[in-house]
Order: structure tokens, then C-alpha cells, then sequence
């Protein structure tokens, strides 16, 4: 314990100055400019992109293929994001703006066609007043894709256009205005590069809650997947509670949030969680590595939509594997690398579940 | 959810740091794994001074299983005069005796909802959970509803409606259900496999005693006639007999599912789940009791069960719905969690059971941990007692989340506010205790 004390106090010296050899300062600011300050601007061009392709569509310029692609985009971008939710993002109600999940009792289907009767012709502002299930990406998804509205036929494209314009709309000014927020001298970027500032007062804080953001995420995955995979006593798929079933996005959001984790772990050049933990914990690195592999390797072998999957009971099998490699990589970081880095996770949403 | 500080895991690393900082000579440190914050947590006393009031461990173990058991037994008594309310209810139906046993189900939460900090961390308690308060339900599957009524997308069981069926269709499987017995109710629950499908507990007895809330962000609750459960023809609603045997039925089992909790946790029995949390590491036992304090507070109290249903201004995701005492449910869940920090529980026969607490150990470890622990409490509960006093002013839960209602969104969010700010105050007093993993589920898993 003693020896744990020494190198604790000269760890904690070596952090007081944000001196450029620390590696935990270095992981930090590497991991926020080049990791998460850039899926946050992807993912904000997505929305302009959705903005776009929303107006030329209701314009009659694009065709319906193009447009549930550019919603793809726009929702794989925002998937990429889960484990990298610190910051502005998840303050107020942002993240609730953009996708609703889980959706029980399909709210999004009875909450916009109420909106709609109540707001034929929705101005953005009446869309902010209203409920967050009508605001983003999982009313936009419904709109493109639920099998009871087609959007090919001109009576109901002109019957739902306003609305997705004033989705896509909504969703690109919260981008704006978050990404807005990493930047200049006081933004969440320079928050995760100098030290002490008013949210962080050291390195290991910043670097607590990227792992705590990345563990809530490794968590959430084993609630998208098994909630659709049906994980109660009664054993019975539940596709309808799949996230973006819609869309047949479910398991691409799964791809999409695993390999952000993994580049948190993997981080820039030598400067990430792994490389702080690569010499006094060999093992664990292994371990996790090979976990983040694994999964990867079983994710890449599924080759259709969730929905046919789950009615497949080889391939059911196959996603009750999947599961136990998110369950494997939650475990690891929640316990083994707060423990490495000596840290406390606090609660999060999905405890208690 | 919630933006998350850790400025409590560095105070005295900071106050390190700032003593360094004059030093112009870093030494490099080839452990990068170096470890400050459990070094924080050993340079902190673990055990108490001498000079306070000394508790042990084992002590405060003992006493958060006697409280558990005073709640659980509380619960089991106000369900038994819920039992009696229904019996005399279908005895004799009349608005009366109905009002009767609607104030029984309300008092018989008062205990149940302060015994749900003991769920989330005794695995025992969440498995057994779902018969007795699962939610949110399609209701549909136990009785009649209304037209516009909304349920969980490709749930066959939604609209089953077991008291006009004898028998019901759940994907190719036909189900026999001519005999409504506790065991039959009891295996429909999570029917095909849906959340939603919830046959028995409290929610089932509510909906049953109160109906359908038609109102949405409206003001008024469920309104079911008595004349639901009169047997001769002036029944309504049709198969009162059914609708009074289910009743029945559902009432005896929340009876017997409380019994059996209750006897879980009474003292001095080597085969009961106390025995079994006595007998694990200290550490353990105070992991499991801090675990099930801050994921009431946060994931389950602040966010299930008001934020879900305030952000998406979702009546459907309203705990008591059909009665609308959402507002005590929450005020009663914030209320567990303060018992089991303080060590004390309030009986419904009005004694006080207090003993060696949670918030002894941490004072002596921590006294700032402690303070801002017990202010939080204090400041939930607070916020929680205006919630109470708004909905007993004529704006009940599924009110204050109208997108329209300012004022009453605000109730809302100050509640939920608390909850976070005692959530940390939580973690922090956790890590007085030296407990830095905080889920006992992860926290004992070995690779």
C-alpha cells in the first residue's frame, strides 16, 4: 500500500502543471480533439446533410431511397456518438432530443400524428415546445420508414413534409449549438486539454468520465441487444422493442457505438486508456483487446437486419453470444480498468434496470 | 442522462497538485497506472475515531436488514387491510366500499413504496419484484378499455382481456383461463414475452379498483364504477363475477408475495436471504445497501419514473396512473432511500425503529461526505413535499408533465434535480466508506 501511496502522490505532482509529458493530460487532449471533438463534428455534418436532403426531397428533387440514406447517416453518426456522451450533449435534455428509447407502447407513432392534428403546418418553434419524442431522429425514422405511411404517395408526402423539414431542422441547430460549445477558450475541448478548469481540476477527472461515458454505453448496448433478444424468463424475441427497427438499423448502431468504445480504448498514436494502463497491466489490455475483437469479428458475421436474425433461432443463439461479448466488455471496464486507473464510477441511468 | 462531475474524487489530489505546482522539477513517474484516488480513499480513516460514537459494520448491516424487515412487515400489514377493503368491497359493492378499498391500496403503498431502496442491490428482492409492482402494463390484457388506448407494438397479449375470455390467443398458443387462480394470473405475467403483460401486484389492483385514467394531462384519475363488480344485472362493463374473482385473487397473492418477502428478512433465521447478506463481507453488505439508495435515486426515481415520463410528456409513463398518487409513490421511493442512510423507519403504527446507521459510519470517516449527504435528503425531500402539496392542490403527476404547464414541469424538474445532486452526494459518501465499486453485481464478478 505503501508503494501504491508514492506513486499515487508523484502521479498526482506530475498532473499539477498540465505539463505536455504527462500522459494522462496527453490522453486527455488527444482523446477530445481527435476522438471525440470529431465524431461530435460528423455527426453535425450529418445534420446539415439531413437538413438538405429533407428540403430537396419535400421539393421533389430526390427520390425516397436517397432520403432514408441520408436519415441513415445522420442516425449512424449519432449511434457513433453514444459512448462519447460528456459535455454539452448531456446536459439539459439534449440526447432525449434525438432518439427516443426505449419506446414501449410506441409513443412515436401515437405522439406525432397528435402533433400533427394539433399542428398541421408545425413551425420550429411549435416543434420545441412539444414533446422530445416528436423532435428527432426516431419521429424522422417513423416518418421515412413506418410501413403505414408512404411518403412515395404525393397526398401524404405533402401531408408529412413539414414536419420532417422542421425534424431535420431541429436537429442540425442542437448539433450547432453543441458543437458550438467545444469550441473557444472555455469549450468542452479546452476543458479536456488545460487543467485545472471549471470542470475538470485534473486529467484523471477528464479521463474518468470518458471511461464512465464509454462504460454507460458498453451497458446501454447489452440493453439494446437484449431487450429485442427477448432476456426474460419467458425466452421470447421482442423485435418491435428493437432500437431503429424502423430503419433496420439496429445492429449498424451497435457497429457504429462498439468501435467509438474501441477507439476511445485504442485512442490516437500512444495516447489513449490503453496506453495508461499498457505497462503495469499487460494482462488486462490483452483481455480487452481481444474482447473488443471478438465482438467486432461476431457483429461483422451477421449479414441481415435484427428483425431476421431474431426469428432464426441458430442465428438467435449467435446474438445471445454477442451479448455476453458486450456483457464481457462492460465488466471489464466498469470493474478492471476503474479499478487500474484507480478510479470511482458513479451511478448511472441504466442502474437498477 | 445527466452531466457528471467527479470534482468530489480529487479534493485532496488537487490540493496536492497546487503544492506541486511551485515545484519546477516534475519527477517522472514510470507508472502511468498510478493511482491518486485510491490513495485518497486508504489515506482516509476506515474505521471510526474513537472519539465518535462508535458503530461497527457489522452493526449497520444488521440494523439496514431490521429496517428492511419493519418495511417489508409494514407493507404486508397494510396489504392484509387492503385484502379485507376488497373482501368487503365485493361483499357488498357500493361507492362506499369501494372509496374504502381505494384508501387501503393508497395506504398499502406508503410502506411498499419506502421498501423499494431495498430492491436494486439485493438480487433477491429485484427477481421477486415484477409479480407484485410491474409497470408500465397494457391493461388491456386484464380487463376492458377504451377505444383510443395504447400499447407495446406486436404485444398479442394487449388486448387479451382475460375477465371477458375464457380462454385468450397468444401467438399459436391458446391459454385456458376459465379458472382465474393466483397461480394462472401469476404465469401471465411478461405473457409472450412482453414487459407489458402484467397480470398481477399492485398496478393489476389499481387498474382494477380505479379503471382507465381517460383524462390524460388532465385533471381527474381513473373513474370505474362500483357497479363494475355488481354481480346481478346491473353489472357493467360485463363479467363481474370474473372482474371480482380476479380482484380477489391478485389481492391474496400481493398478501402472499409480501408474507414470503417479509420472512426473507426477519432476523435469526440461517436459511433466510438476512442470514445469506449477514454473511458476506461488510463491504459487500454496504455496497449492496449504497447501490440500491443511488440507483433508486438516479436511473429509477429521477429518470424512469419522472423524466421519461416529463420529457416525453408521457402519461403512459406514469407509476400509479390510474389512481394518480404518483406523487406520494415518488415522495415515499425518496423517502426509503433517507431511512436507510439515516437508520431510521418511520412504522405505520407511527413508532420510530432507529438504530446503528449508515451515516454514523460515514461521519466518522468523512463528516463533509456526511453533512452533504443529509442535506441532499433533506433538500429531495423538499422538493418532493412540494410535488405532494401541488398534486393534493389539484395538480396531480400526469399534469405537471403537460408541455403546456410551466409551473408544473418546473415541480418536476426540481425533483429530479435533488435526485442527482443526492446521487453524488451518495457516491461520495460510498467512497468515505472506502467503496469505490459501487455496482455489487460487477463488483463481484471474477474473470
Amino acid at each position: 500500500m505503501l508503494k501504491k501511496l508514492v506513486y499515487a502522490l508523484a502521479g498526482v505532482s506530475l498532473l499539477a502543471c498540465s505539463s505536455s509529458d504527462d500522459p494522462y493530460q496527453q490522453s486527455s487532449a488527444a482523446l477530445g480533439e481527435q476522438v471525440l471533438y470529431r465524431a461530435h463534428q460528423q455527426w453535425q455534418a450529418s445534420n446539415q446533410q439531413l437538413v438538405n436532403s429533407a428540403k430537396e426531397f419535400c421539393q421533389g428533387e430526390q427520390n425516397l431511397a436517397q432520403t432514408r440514406d441520408d436519415f441513415l447517416q445522420a442516425q449512424h453518426a449519432w449511434a457513433a456518438l453514444q459512448p462519447l456522451l460528456i459535455g454539452p450533449l448531456n446536459e439539459g435534455n439534449r440526447t432525449w432530443q434525438v432518439q427516443f428509447w426505449p419506446d414501449k407502447k410506441n409513443l412515436v407513432a401515437r405522439q406525432v400524428k397528435q402533433f400533427l392534428k394539433a399542428n398541421p403546418e408545425p413551425t420550429l418553434a411549435d416543434l420545441q415546445r412539444g414533446s422530445v419524442v416528436v423532435q428527432g431522429l426516431s419521429a424522422y425514422e417513423y416518418l421515412v420508414f413506418d410501413p403505414e405511411i408512404d411518403l412515395a404517395d404525393a397526398a401524404q408526402k405533402q401531408r408529412y413534409c413539414p414536419l420532417l423539414q422542421q425534424v431535420a431542422m431541429h436537429q442540425q441547430q442542437l448539433a450547432d449549438d453543441v458543437v458550438s460549445q467545444w469550441q473557444g477558450q472555455d469549450g468542452m475541448l479546452a476543458q479536456l486539454t488545460d487543467f485545472p478548469n471549471q470542470r475538470y481540476a485534473e486529467p484523471l477527472e477528464a479521463l474518468t468520465a470518458i471511461l464512465q461515458a464509454q462504460v454507460i454505453s458498453l451497458d446501454g448496448l447489452k440493453k439494446k441487444l437484449g431487450t429485442p433478444l427477448g432476456r426474460s424468463d419467458k425466452n421470447i424475441a421482442q423485435p418491435y422493442q428493437a432500437q431503429s427497427w424502423r430503419s433496420q438499423a439496429s445492429l449498424s448502431n451497435l457497429s457504429a457505438e462498439i468501435e467509438s468504445a474501441l477507439a476511445l480504448w485504442q485512442g490516437v498514436d500512444t495516447h489513449s486508456l490503453r496506453s495508461l494502463l499498457a505497462a503495469e497491466h499487460a494482462d488486462l489490455v490483452k483481455q480487452i483487446d481481444a474482447a473488443y475483437l471478438q465482438a467486432q469479428q461476431e457483429l461483422a458475421a451477421f449479414k441481415q437486419p435484427l428483425t431476421a436474425l431474431l426469428a432464426d433461432e441458430q442465428q438467435r443463439q449467435a446474438l445471445f453470444t454477442l451479448y455476453d461479448s458486450f456483457d464481457r466488455l462492460h465488466r471489464l471496464h466498469e470493474k478492471e480498468v476503474a479499478r487500474a486507473l484507480g478510479v470511482q464510477l458513479g451511478f448511472n441511468a441504466h442502474d437498477g434496470d | 442522462m445527466r452531466g457528471f462531475s467527479f470534482a468530489h474524487i480529487s479534493v485532496l489530489a488537487l490540493a496536492i497538485n497546487l503544492a506541486a505546482c511551485g515545484d519546477s522539477e516534475s519527477t517522472p513517474v514510470a507508472a502511468p497506472s498510478a493511482a491518486p484516488v485510491a490513495a485518497t480513499v486508504t489515506a482516509v480513516p476506515a474505521t471510526p475515531a474513537a472519539d465518535v460514537q462508535a458503530v461497527s459494520r457489522e452493526q449497520v448491516i444488521n440494523h439496514y436488514a431490521e429496517i428492511a424487515h419493519a418495511t417489508f412487515a409494514d407493507a404486508l400489514t397494510t396489504a392484509q387491510a387492503l385484502q379485507q377493503a376488497v373482501k368487503a368491497f365485493l361483499a357488498a359493492p357500493s361507492a362506499d366500499t369501494q372509496h374504502a378499498a381505494k384508501e387501503a391500496w393508497l395506504a398499502a403503498r406508503v410502506p411498499y413504496m419506502q421498501s423499494e431502496v431495498f430492491r436494486f442491490g439485493n438480487a433477491l428482492v429485484d427477481e421477486w419484484e415484477g409479480q407484485v409492482n410491474a409497470w408500465p402494463l397494457d391493461e388491456g390484457l386484464i380487463d376492458y378499455v377504451d377505444g383510443d388506448y395504447q400499447y407495446a407494438l406486436g404485444n398479442d397479449g394487449a388486448t387479451a382481456n382475460i375477465i371477458a375470455n375464457h380462454s385468450i390467443q397468444i401467438g399459436e398458443e391458446k391459454i385456458d383461463v376459465s379458472e382465474l387462480t393466483a397461480e394462472l394470473l401469476a404465469g401471465l405475467n411478461e405473457l409472450g414475452g412482453s414487459e407489458a403483460n402484467v397480470a398481477t401486484g399492485y398496478h393489476a389492483i389499481e387498474f382494477l379498483l380505479w379503471g382507465q385514467d381517460l383524462n390524460g394531462t388532465q385533471p381527474g384519475a381513473g373513474e370505474r364504477s362500483y357497479t363494475d363488480y355488481l354481480t346481478d344485472t346491473n353489472c357493467t362493463g360485463g363479467n363481474c363475477e370474473r372482474r371480482g374473482q380476479y380482484l380477489k385473487v391478485v389481492t391474496e397473492l400481493l398478501v402472499d408475495d409480501l408474507t414470503a418477502m417479509t420472512a426473507q428478512w426477519a432476523a435469526d433465521n440461517p436459511e433466510n436471504y438476512r442470514a445469506e447478506l449477514q454473511a458476506e463481507s461488510t463491504e459487500q453488505g454496504l455496497r449492496k445497501a449504497f447501490f440500491g439508495m443511488g440507483s433508486l435515486s438516479l436511473g429509477e426515481l429521477a429518470g424512469e419514473r419522472m423524466k421519461v415520463a416529463l420529457e416525453a410528456s408521457s402519461t403512459e409513463d406514469e407509476h400509479d396512473c390510474f389512481s394518480d398518487n404518483t406523487h406520494n409513490s415518488h415522495f415515499y421511493n425518496a423517502k426509503g432511500v433517507r431511512n436507510v442512510y439515516l437508520g431510521e423507519y418511520k412504522k405505520v403504527d407511527g413508532s420510530v425503529l432507529t438504530g446503528p446507521s449508515i451515516a454514523q459510519l460515514v461521519q466518522s470517516g468523512d463528516a463533509g461526505a456526511d453533512q452533504l449527504l443529509q442535506e441532499t435528503l433533506a433538500a429531495t425531500e423538499k422538493s418532493l413535499q412540494v410535488m405532494v402539496d401541488a398534486a393534493e392542490n389539484g395538480m396531480a403527476f400526469d399534469q405537471m408533465i403537460d408541455p403546456e404547464n410551466t409551473q408544473g414541469q418546473q415541480i418536476v424538474r426540481a425533483a429530479i434535480a435533488a435526485l442527482v445532486e443526492q446521487t453524488t452526494a451518495i457516491e461520495q459518501a460510498a467512497l468515505a466508506l472506502g467503496i469505490t465499486e459501487l455496482n455489487p453485481d460487477t463488483a463481484d464478478h471474477a474473470f
